[in-house]
C-alpha cells in the first residue's frame, strides 16, 4: 500500500469487533486473577515503593538538611521531580480533553489509560511541594482559611496559585476519569456473577441505565469539562513555569516559559504514555484497539512538541545574547559550557536530536525503536528541569556563593521511589478498572453509528 | 475516486460588484497612502510596517492553515481549502509592500544609525543582528521562502483538479511538513525583526509566539468571513453544514484565548519581575492617553470576540461568525497599531486619515487577488480525495 | 402477579439505524414518557427523541463566573482589607497576580457544580431501585443491543396497542417491566440503631484521633523538633558561663542607643525637685497615657488607679492612687517611681519610653482629679 486511500476513514478499532467481544476483552483482566508476571510486577514497584518511604522517613526525622540542596540551589530534586511529574499528567488531558475538542476518534483507545496515569502522576507530583516544606504535618497551612494566626496566604505568591492550580487539576482530572468511568461500571455491574461486585459495581455506577436521556446530557458534560480542562492543563504547566519566570534569576526569567513548560509537558507525557502502552496493548491483547497507527499518531505529537521545545532552547539562547544583559547570557553560556555541561548536552540530544528521528515513518512505526526514543526523551525532559533549576541556581548574581549541587543518597532514594509510587498504582489500575473505555470505544467500531440519511 | 464525482460544485464567477468595491477601495487606498507619504513620511512609514505585518498575518498564515490541514489529515476544511491558499497568495504582494519601507529605515529604526549604535554599549552589543546587511538578507530571504513554498504547495493543488490524482496529497504533505518549521522560525524572526526592534533595546522570548498567535487568528477570521460569504451565496460546494461552521467559530474561540494566554503570560512575568529593562517598553503603553488604547486592547482583542463567541449556538450562527471575523480582523490590526505606533508617537495615539488610508488599500489589495484568483481557479479542490469525507464530516 | 404494579414495555433492535427509526416513530406517534437505551451515546438520537437541548451549559456559566468573582472578592478581602502586607513591593491588591487564582477557582467550581448538578439533579442518581435494574433488558442494552422502553404512565399508553407498536417497528423480545414490590414498599428508617452507632463511633473517633494529634503527637520527636532545638534559649540557664545564666548582662559602663541613664537612682526626693513634665495635657498624650496605663499599671493598680488588682492575690495589692500623698506628688516624684521602682514594684524603665512614662504621669492626673473633682470642673 505505496498510496493511503485519503477518500476512506482509517479504521480507528481495527477489525471491526463485535461489541459483546469488546465488553469481554476489556473486562477480563477485571475477572481473572492476577498472574506470576503481575505479581513480578508489583514486587518490583513495591520494593521501589520502599524506598521512596525509606527515603521519606529519613527527610522527615531528620529534615530536608538529608538533602543535597545546599546555599545558593535551595531547590533541586525536590522542585525537578514535581515539574517532571506534573508535566507527565499533561498528556493524559491532553489526550481526554484537548484530542477530544479535535474530534480525533484515535483517542478513544487511550483516553482512558492516559486519564488514569494523569492522576497518579499528579498524585506523584503532589507529593513533592508537600515534603519540600520541611515540615509536612503542617501542609494544611498551604490553604487559605480562617485560623487563630490571623493570618492568610500569599496570594501574590506563584507558589500558592500552584496549590490551586495542582489540586484542581487533580480534582477536575478525578471527576473527569470518573464521569467517564460510570457507564463502564454498570457495563461491569451487568456481567458480573459475584455478589461483592456487584456491590461494588452498583455503588459506583450510580444506577447508570444507559438511558439515552442522560447520555445526551452526559455529552454536554463531557464537552464542558473538556472545554473546561483544556485550558487548565495550559494553566497548570503554566503557574508551574511561574514558579521560575516571575523571579528576576537569569535562566528563569523570561517570557517564553508558559508556552515552553506546556510543550515540554505533553512532550514528556506522551512519552510516558507512549511506554506504558506499548506494554498494555502487548499483555492484554489490545492491539486492535490500541493499534499502531495510534501510537504512530502519539509519536508524531512528540516530534511537534519536542520540535516546539527545541525552538524554545534557540529562542531562549538567542534572546539571552540578543538581550545585552550581562548575567542572561552568562547564564546560557555557563548552561551549556559550565560545571553542568553534561546535563545541557544530555537534556538537548535527547529532548531535540532524537525525536527527530520521528520523521521517518519506519521508524515511527516500528515499536522497539519507538520505545527506546520515548525512554530518552523522558530522561531529556527529567534533565531539562534539572538544568534549568540547578544550573541557573549554582552560579547566580553573586559569584561568591557559587556552588556545584551535589544530590545525597536519600534524593536518589526519593527519585527512584517516586516511580515506584507512580506505576504502583498504574499496576493495581489495570486489575482494578477497565482500562480501556468501553462505551466510549464501541462508539467507535466501524458501523457502530447510524448512517446518515440526511443527504 | 468514483466517490470525487458525486460532489456537487458549479463553477460560479463572482459578481463584477465585487470587483468594482475592490478596485474603489485600492484606488483611494493607493491615493491616501501616497498622499500620506508625501504628508508626513515617518508616520506613513510605521502605518506601512503595520500593514505589512497584518497582510504577512493573513497570508502567512493562511498558508500555515493549508499546510496543518495537509499534515495532520484533517477532512472538515477541506471543502474550502482554496480560500485559505488563494488568501496566502497574498505573499506575492510582500515585496511591493515592504519597498516604500526600504527608502525609510533610517527613520523607522534608530539602531541603523552608526553613530548612534556607537554611542550604547549595548546596541553595540547586538549589531551582529541588527545591521543592515543582513536585515536586509533576512527580509529577502524570508519573503523568497514563503513565496517559494506558497507556490509549489499551490500548484500542486491546483493540479489536483485536473489531475484527481491522490499521489500530489502525500507531495503537499511532504511540502507542508517542511514548510512548517521554516513557518515557525522565519515568522518569529519576522516578528523581531519588522516589531520588536523598533524599540532595540527591548527583549521578550516570547514575541515570535505573540504574533503567531494574532496572525493565526487574523487568518482564521479571514477565512471564516470568506467561507461564509461564499457559502451563503452558493459559490462553494453544496453540503457544508452547522458542523463545519462551528468548526471555523470554535478555532476563532480557541485561538482569541490562546492570544489572550500569551498576552497575559508576557505582561504577567515582565510586570512580577519588575526589571527596569522590560517594563519600560509597557509603561510605554501606560502613559498619556496610550493607557486607554492597551485597556481597549483587552476589551477589543480578547473580551468582545470571548464572550461573542462563547455559546455553542453563536459558533455556528452566520450572522455571528461573520461580525465576528471582521471584528477579529480589525481587533489584529488594533494589536499591531499597538506594538508598532508608540514607538513613532511616545506622545499618545495618533489617528487620522492616514491612520485609514492603509487598511484600505490592504482590503482592496486582498479583494483584487482574490477576484482575480477565482476567475481562473476553481473555489473548491475539487479533486482531493479528502474532499467528500470533508463534506460529510458531522462532529 | 397481577398486584405487580407495570413500568413499561421494552423491546431490542439489534441495529442502530434500527433504533433511530424506532425512536422517530415513537416519538412521532405522541409517546412523551419512553427511553431509548444504548450502550454508547447514538450520533443524531437527541434528534429522533426530539430533545430540546441541555442546559448544563448555563449551569457551568453561572456558577463558573460566582466563582471567579468570589475568588476576586476573597482575596481582595484577605491581602487588601484584613491582613494587608507589602510583598515583593507589589500593590495590596494585585489584580495580575489574582487571575491564575481566579481561573482556577473558576475551573473548579464550574467543574463540580455541573457533574453534581447533571448526575443529582438531571439524573435523580444515585437510584438503584429502578425497575429497569437487574432485567435481561438491561443486560442487553449495557453490553451490544439496542433497546426502547415506553412507561405505564404515558398518556397514550395501552398495553395491547403498544405490544403491537413495538411489534410493528421491529422490536426483538417485547417484555413488560414491574416495579419491584419490595423496594418500593421499602421505608428507610433514619434512626436505625446501627446508624446511630454508626454516627457516634465516627464522632468519638474523630475527636479522639483530633485530640491525640493536636495534643500529643504534635509534641512529640520529630515534630516538636522546631521546638526542642540545641540553642540557648533566653531565660533558660546554661552551664557555659560561671554564673549560669543564659542571657549576658550588658558590659558594665554601656549606653544602649537612644537612652540616657536616669540620674536619680534611688533618690526620689532629688526626681522630685529636678525633674518637670514636658508633656502637655493634649488628647494624643493622654490617649497615649491611657493605653499605656491600662497596659502595664492597670493590672494592679486597677483601670482607675484604686488600688483594686485582676491578679487575685498573687502579687500584693498597691494602695491606691488618690490618697492625698500621692495626689500631692510631684510629677516628677511620680515619674521616679514608675521608672525606679518603689518597694515591691519593679521599674517599668525598660517598657516604655521616657516620653510614654511622661504620658502615664499625665494621666494618672487625670484620673485623680476625676475622682477628686473641683466645683470649678463642673462648670
Amino acid at each position: 500500500m505505496s498510496v493511503v486511500d485519503y477518500t476512506q476513514e482509517l479504521s480507528v478499532v481495527e477489525g471491526k469487533p463485535a461489541l459483546r467481544s469488546l465488553d469481554d476483552i476489556i473486562s477480563k483482566p477485571l475477572e481473572t486473577r492476577p498472574d506470576k508476571k503481575f505479581y513480578i510486577a508489583l514486587s518490583i514497584t513495591l520494593s521501589m515503593l520502599g524506598l521512596f518511604v525509606i527515603g521519606l522517613g529519613l527527610t522527615f526525622w531528620y529534615g530536608i538538611g538529608m538533602w543535597g540542596n545546599n546555599n545558593p540551589v535551595g531547590w533541586a530534586f525536590d522542585i525537578v521531580n514535581f515539574v517532571f511529574w506534573v508535566g507527565i499528567g499533561h498528556a493524559g488531558t491532553l489526550i481526554s480533553a484537548i484530542l477530544f475538542l479535535f474530534r480525533q476518534k484515535w483517542r478513544t483507545g487511550i483516553a482512558r489509560f492516559a486519564e488514569g496515569m494523569t492522576i497518579f502522576a499528579v498524585m506523584t507530583a503532589l507529593l513533592f511541594p508537600l515534603i519540600h516544606v520541611g515540615r509536612p504535618w503542617l501542609d494544611g497551612w498551604l490553604m487559605p482559611y480562617p485560623n487563630q494566626h490571623g493570618l492568610w496566604v500569599n496570594f501574590t505568591s506563584p507558589l500558592l496559585w500552584d496549590v490551586f492550580a495542582v489540586s484542581t487539576y487533580f480534582m477536575v482530572s478525578l471527576i473527569f476519569w470518573y464521569v467517564g468511568l460510570i457507564p463502564d461500571f454498570a457495563t461491569l455491574r451487568e456481567r458480573t456473577s459475584t455478589k461483592i461486585k456487584k456491590v461494588i459495581y452498583s455503588t459506583f455506577s450510580l444506577g447508570w441505565r444507559f438511558s439515552n436521556r442522560h447520555w445526551q446530557h452526559y455529552e454536554m458534560v463531557y464537552l464542558i469539562l473538556a472545554g473546561f480542562a483544556t485550558p487548565l492543563v495550559l494553566s497548570v504547566h503554566t503557574i508551574v513555569s511561574f514558579d521560575f519566570a516571575v523571579s528576576i534569576l537569569p535562566g528563569w526569567h523570561t517570557t517564553i516559559f508558559p508556552p515552553y513548560f506546556v510543550a515540554g509537558a505533553v512532550f514528556s507525557g506522551f512519552a510516558m504514555v507512549q511506554n506504558v502502552l506499548i506494554f498494555v496493548r502487548r499483555i492484554f491483547n489490545y492491539e486492535h484497539i490500541i493499534t499502531l497507527d495510534t501510537l504512530e499518531k502519539m509519536n508524531k505529537i512528540m516530534l511537534v512538541t519536542g520540535s516546539m521545545v527545541g525552538y524554545a532552547y534557540a529562542m531562549e539562547f538567542f534572546i539571552a545574547w540578543y538581550s545585552g544583559v550581562q548575567p542572561e547570557q552568562f547564564t546560557f553560556l555557563n548552561r551549556a559550557f559550565g560545571p553542568y555541561a553534561w546535563a545541557y548536552w544530555i537534556m538537548v540530544t535527547c529532548n531535540v536530536i532524537t525525536p527527530q528521528l520521528f520523521w521517518f515513518k519506519k521508524i515511527r512505526r516500528s515499536i522497539p525503536v519507538m520505545f527506546i526514543v520515548a525512554v530518552f526523551v523522558n530522561v531529556g525532559m527529567w534533565f531539562e528541569r534539572f538544568v534549568i533549576v540547578v544550573t541557573s541556581l549554582s552560579r547566580d548574581y553573586l559569584p561568591s556563593s557559587w556552588a556545584y549541587y551535589k544530590p545525597t543518597y536519600v534524593d536518589a532514594m526519593i527519585l527512584i521511589g517516586s516511580f515506584g509510587f507512580f506505576f504502583t498504582w498504574i499496576l493495581l489500575f489495570t486489575k482494578a478498572l477497565p482500562v480501556v473505555s468501553i462505551a466510549e470505544v464501541k462508539a467507535v467500531v466501524d458501523d457502530a453509528q447510524p448512517t446518515h440519511k440526511d443527504h | 475516486m468514483s466517490s470525487t464525482h458525486n460532489v456537487e460544485y458549479q463553477k460560479k464567477e463572482l459578481p463584477a460588484k465585487i470587483r468594482t468595491i475592490g478596485l474603489v477601495l485600492f484606488i483611494i487606498g493607493l491615493i491616501g497612502v501616497a498622499a500620506s507619504y508625501l504628508t508626513d513620511s515617518s508616520r506613513s512609514a510605521f502605518n506601512n510596517i503595520i500593514m505589512l505585518s497584518f497582510l504577512t498575518s493573513v497570508g502567512l498564515g493562511s498558508l500555515f492553515l493549508v499546510a496543518v490541514e495537509y499534515v495532520a489529515g484533517a477532512v472538515w476544511s477541506t471543502p474550502f481549502r482554496r480560500i485559505p491558499e488563494f488568501l496566502s497568495t497574498i505573499l506575492l504582494v510582500l515585496p511591493v509592500v515592504v519597498v516604500p519601507l526600504l527608502f525609510k529605515l533610517g527613520d523607522i529604526f534608530h539602531w541603523m544609525h552608526p553613530e548612534v549604535v556607537e554611542a550604547d554599549k549595548i546596541l553595540k552589543g547586538k549589531a551582529p543582528y541588527l545591521n543592515v546587511e543582513f536585515f536586509m538578507v533576512r527580509v529577502v530571504l524570508f519573503i523568497l521562502l514563503w513565496i517559494v513554498f506558497y507556490y509549489f504547495i499551490t500548484r500542486t493543488s491546483k493540479k489536483q483538479d485536473l489531475t484527481f490524482d491522490p499521489s500530489l496529497t502525500k507531495k503537499n504533505i511532504k511540502l507542508s511538513a517542511a514548510f512548517i518549521p521554516v513557518f515557525g522560525i522565519t515568522i518569529s524572526f519576522f516578528a523581531f525583526d519588522w516589531l520588536m526592534s523598533l524599540e532595540p533595546h527591548w527583549f521578550s522570548t516570547i514575541f515570535g509566539v505573540y504574533y503567531f498567535s494574532g496572525s493565526i487568528l487574523a487568518a482564521f477570521a479571514a477565512v471564516t468571513f470568506v467561507v461564509v460569504m461564499l457559502n451563503e451565496n452558493g459559490y462553494l460546494v453544496k453540503g457544508l453544514t452547522n458542523d463545519h461552521y462551528y468548526s471555523l467559530g470554535a478555532f476563532m474561540f480557541a485561538f482569541t484565548n490562546f492570544w489572550a494566554y500569551i498576552a497575559f503570560s508576557q505582561f504577567l512575568l515582565i510586570w512580577y519581575a519588575n526589571l527596569p529593562e522590560e517594563t519600560f517598553w509597557f509603561l510605554q503603553r501606560w502613559e498619556g492617553n496610550w493607557i486607554y488604547y492597551t485597556i481597549g486592547l483587552i476589551f477589543i482583542r480578547f473580551a468582545i470576540p470571548y464572550f461573542g463567541l462563547l455559546s455553542q449556538p453563536s459558533k455556528m450562527d452566520p450572522k455571528r461568525l461573520k461580525i465576528m471575523s471582521v471584528w477579529l480582523l480589525f481587533a489584529h490590526w488594533y494589536d499591531l497599531y499597538w506594538l508598532a505606533m508608540p514607538n513613532y508617537s511616545k506622545d499618545g495615539i495618533l489617528f487620522s486619515w492616514i491612520e485609514i488610508a492603509f487598511p484600505v488599500l490592504s482590503v482592496g489589495i486582498v479583494i483584487l487577488l482574490f477576484v482575480q484568483l477565482s476567475k481562473k481557479n476553481n473555489l473548491v479542490a475539487i479533486g482531493d480525495p479528502k474532499l467528500k469525507r470533508g463534506i460529510d464530516f458531522r462532529l | 402477579m397481577s398486584n405487580k404494579i407495570l413500568y413499561s414495555y421494552t423491546g431490542i433492535f439489534d441495529t442502530p439505524d434500527e433504533i433511530i427509526y424506532a425512536a422517530e416513530k415513537t416519538s412521532d406517534y405522541g409517546f412523551k414518557k419512553y427511553d431509548v437505551h444504548t450502550p454508547y451515546p447514538l450520533h443524531g438520537m437527541n434528534k429522533a427523541m426530539k430533545l430540546p437541548p441541555s442546559k448544563l451549559g448555563y449551569v457551568a456559566l453561572v456558577v463558573g463566573l460566582s466563582g471567579a468573582l468570589a475568588a476576586l472578592l476573597l482575596m481582595f478581602w484577605m491581602s487588601a482589607v484584613d491582613y494587608p502586607i507589602i510583598i515583593g513591593g507589589k500593590p495590596f491588591f494585585s489584580f495580575p497576580a489574582y487571575v491564575p487564582v481566579m481561573f482556577e477557582v473558576t475551573v473548579l467550581s464550574a467543574a463540580i457544580a455541573t457533574v453534581l448538578t447533571m448526575l443529582f439533579i438531571f439524573f435523580k442518581l444515585p437510584n438503584n431501585a429502578h425497575p429497569l435494574h437487574d432485567t435481561d433488558y438491561m443486560k442487553k442494552v449495557s453490553s451490544n443491543k439496542y433497546g426502547i422502553s415506553i412507561q405505564a404512565e404515558d398518556e397514550k399508553f395501552n398495553e395491547e396497542q403498544v405490544k403491537i407498536f413495538l411489534t410493528g417497528l421491529g422490536a426483538k423480545e417485547i417484555t413488560a417491566v414491574y416495579f419491584d414490590n419490595e423496594e418500593i414498599n421499602y421505608k428507610h428508617k433514619i434512626l436505625e440503631p446501627k446508624f446511630i452507632g454508626f454516627l457516634l463511633f465516627t464522632a468519638l473517633l474523630t475527636s479522639g484521633v483530633s485530640y491525640f494529634v493536636l495534643n500529643k503527637l504534635l509534641y512529640m520527636p520529630p515534630f516538636d523538633w522546631m521546638m526542642e532545638q540545641d540553642k540557648l534559649n533566653p531565660q533558660a540557664t546554661s552551664t557555659l558561663f560561671t554564673d549560669g545564666y543564659g542571657m549576658r548582662e550588658p558590659v558594665e559602663g554601656t549606653i544602649s542607643r537612644g537612652h540616657l541613664p536616669y540620674l536619680f537612682k534611688g533618690q526620689p526626693d532629688a526626681a522630685e525637685i529636678n525633674l518637670s513634665n514636658p508633656l502637655p495635657f493634649t488628647k494624643p498624650v493622654l490617649e497615649m497615657g491611657q493605653k499605656k496605663y491600662d497596659t502595664y499599671c492597670s493590672p494592679c493598680h486597677g483601670y482607675h488607679g484604686e488600688g483594686d488588682s485582676r491578679l487575685r492575690g498573687q502579687f500584693p495589692n498597691p494602695p491606691s492612687l488618690h490618697s492625698e500623698k500621692i495626689r500631692n506628688w510631684k510629677d516628677g516624684r511620680i515619674f521616679h517611681v514608675i521608672t525606679d521602682g518603689q518597694n515591691v514594684m519593679p521599674s517599668y524603665s525598660s517598657q516604655m519610653t521616657t516620653e510614654e512614662r511622661w504620658a502615664v504621669v499625665n494621666y494618672i492626673r487625670v484620673l485623680q482629679r476625676a475622682l477628686n473633682a473641683k466645683e470649678s470642673d463642673l462648670k
